[in-house]
């Protein structure tokens, strides 16, 4: 591999892994935010150990998606210098914004949701996590405005070799990053919804002394799910309106109209580095599209049914069949969510900003022997990561609400009592 | 003005997180059990985030205002952050998961991540200054201690001022006569002096970003530096009143 493909594929495995944990952590945010409001508002005790039970989730997930945001920040600099150098003006404002307007205040009150939860005003509490849930809204539309950008550089204009910013609006309001903010946040719902779905679907199906709390979460999920499904459909089919011809000629594969338009690509741009030798891999584009409509076709087929079924307090209760199935469908939407973006990165090679800057001519000048350096250290850290939040998920999943110091601490095998005010917790 | 913000951010991240590092660093010597090392992470771990996103906004503000500086910064000194990077995530995630497995083992490993990640990001820090003052080799070497002492003694500070019984009695003791707040006010000082001394050499004014970015992102971010300051304000005077004991 010569240094542009390790450097992608580095670049590949830190953003594929923080949007796996960003992904659940949205999700479960709105959800959770949906919880923490009625136990605030009707003082419902089974509301407030929801809260904190899958707070407890939501937070033993969430450090793992802030640690490979930072790696990912940073390698934008480190491995991608050629992009800040040409397209700084506009990928480094919005990247600026989204740590002033929306990561400096999540982290702040992040802290104070975790650690506040008997010292503050519970009314307090509340906003505290619809800011920590509304800054992580405001961060992904941030990032997805950058990205955004790259698929569709709109408002900026290259003079003296690098880009300028020419119309603000055009780039906060560009529909490639609209629509992508719409689908994105609506994907992870559904990744947040059929977690809860699963795992109360799990406690249920064993009997366990928790039906009361897990019949409502689930209800929650399921009630959840499918409208954000059909959310996700709607501004994915709008996003389709601006794919790139490169990428739908691939997705079809027409390799006669990609071979055509390599070829114009290469008469406009002839001396752009790496154009005329780097060809986005067909297969590639097409897996990763493949796999995210046949897994929305399945989740489809789960949600439609459950939604009626959740209906039924019996079938909640009482239907193992249906709770198997629902166990089953927890991996879907990961897998959609990795899919899609393999559709949406790969199949705009070999452009970083499409039409105007290579992914090649992004690169930093770096030697092949400290990118492999760091390409595995990052892969084993980030693959430890990824096993040991597998494990403590479904490890603090599986023992339901139980008491604990606090939410980062191993809970204790007594099972929770209703929580009186500023019990421990 | 960009300069400012810059300086401001990094400056509140080196006095901020620069105190969690120290902590870190001297981990085995401030608590000499498991149960009482979990109590000195404690006195830190509902700040860390808040303190470490400092940087990250720093980080931010450089890609924003000073966006050819911030690529070739990363990239010239890309094995350097790549250390700095590594220890980060391991010390982070050695805060946040100790207390979930409730064995002697895991709090163990995730005492040595916490540890080893702190030294691992102090050094890197210590090397970039190294590299940014462009000090040759026998000069790097003090350098690098210099600033690895300066998060000790910085974070011997914090823990004297955060921590009760033992631990913060073995954090005091090489301050001698002078009391905890006054040492924190003057590595505070030290900690401020050595990143002017560093920013100052970097050519900020010739990279500043276009003039139509800047014209957005500045009175933006000015705006909202003191909402952003007060958001952490907030967060000690609610939760900075816990003293774990020792």
């Amino acid at each position: 591999m010569d240094t542009l493909d390790l450097a992608r594929l580095q670049f590949a495995l830190t953003a594929g892994a923080h949007f796996l944990f960003v992904a659940l952590t949205l999700g479960l945010a709105t959800l959770i935010a949906i919880m923490q409001t009625r136990a605030t508002l009707t003082r419902s005790a089974v509301h407030e150990r929801m809260t904190r039970f899958w707070g407890r989730l939501y937070v033993i997930n969430y450090a793992m998606g802030i640690v490979t945001g930072l790696v990912m920040e940073f390698q934008l600099g480190m491995a991608w210098s050629g992009l800040t150098h040409f397209a700084g003006n506009v990928l480094g404002g919005s990247l600026a914004m989204e740590t002033l307007v929306a990561f400096f205040v999540e982290s702040t009150f992040l802290g104070l949701w975790i650690f506040g939860w008997d010292r503050l005003n519970r009314w307090a509490h509340l906003g505290v996590f619809w800011v920590v849930t509304l800054t992580a809204y405001a961060s992904a539309y941030w990032v997805l405005v950058a990205n955004g950008f790259m698929q569709n550089p709109v408002g900026a204009e290259v003079s003296g070799g690098v880009l300028r910013l020419t119309d603000a609006a055009a780039v906060l309001g560009n529909p490639t990053a609209l629509t992508a903010f719409g689908h994105v946040l609506s994907a992870s719902l559904v990744v947040g919804a059929f977690f809860v779905t699963g795992v109360s679907a799990y406690h249920l199906r064993r009997r366990t002394a928790e039906r009361e709390f897990f019949r409502r979460s689930l209800r929650i999920g399921v009630f959840t799910g499918l409208p954000a499904l059909l959310a996700v459909a709607a501004f994915g089919g709008a996003g389709f309106a601006f794919v790139q011809p490169t990428k739908e000629a691939l997705f079809e594969g027409d390799a006669a109209e990609v071979a055509r338009l390599q070829a114009e690509a290469v008469t406009a741009h002839g001396s752009a580095a790496g154009l005329a030798d780097h060809l986005p891999p067909m297969g590639l584009v097409q897996a990763g599209a493949i796999l995210m409509f046949i897994a929305f076709v399945v989740m489809l087929v789960v949600a439609v049914p459950s939604a009626l079924l959740a209906l039924s307090r019996r079938a909640v209760l009482g239907m193992r069949s249906w709770h198997v199935v629902l166990i089953a469908a927890i991996p879907l939407p990961f897998a959609a969510v990795l899919g899609g973006w393999v559709f949406r990165e790969v199949g705009r090679q070999p452009w970083a900003v499409y039409g105007l800057l290579t992914t090649e001519e992004a690169l930093s000048d770096l030697s092949p022997g400290v990118l492999r350096f760091s390409l595995t250290a990052f892969a084993v850290l980030f693959a430890l990561l990824v096993a040991v939040n597998v494990w403590m998920l479904a490890r603090n999943a599986r023992r339901g609400p139980v008491t604990a110091p606090s939410l980062l601490d191993e809970p204790s095998d007594a099972p929770a009592g209703p929580v009186p005010v500023a019990a421990a917790f | 003005m960009e300069i400012a913000l810059l300086a401001f951010f990094a400056i509140g991240y080196f006095v901020l997180a620069g105190a969690d590092f120290g902590i870190g660093m001297l981990l085995p010597h401030l608590g000499r059990s498991p149960a009482e090392r979990g109590r000195v992470l404690a006195a830190i771990t509902p700040f860390f985030l808040a303190n470490e996103v400092w940087l990250v906004t720093a980080l931010g503000v450089l890609a924003g205002a000073f966006p050819v500086l911030e690529g070739e910064l990363l990239s010239e000194h890309y094995a350097v952050f790549t250390a700095l990077l590594l220890g980060w995530v391991t010390r982070d995630a050695g805060i946040w998961l100790r207390g979930r497995v409730d064995r002697a083992g895991w709090r163990a490993g995730c005492d040595t991540a916490v540890v080893a990640g702190s030294w691992t990001v102090a050094l890197s820090w210590g090397t970039l200054l190294a590299q940014t003052v462009e000090a040759a080799p026998p000069v790097a070497v003090p350098v690098i201690a210099a600033v690895a002492v300066l998060f000790c003694a910085h974070g011997l500070a914090l823990a004297g001022l955060r921590l009760r019984d033992r631990p913060r009695e073995r954090a005091r003791r090489p301050f001698g006569a002078s009391g905890e707040r006054t040492v924190y006010a003057l590595t505070t000082g030290g900690t401020v002096l050595v990143c002017l001394l560093a920013g100052s050499r970097l050519p900020l004014a010739e990279n500043l970003a276009d003039p139509a970015t800047l014209a957005l992102l500045t009175p933006t971010a000015t705006v909202l530096v003191p909402l952003l300051v007060g958001t952490q304000v907030w967060l000690w005077w609610s939760l900075g009143r816990i003293r774990p004991a020792g």
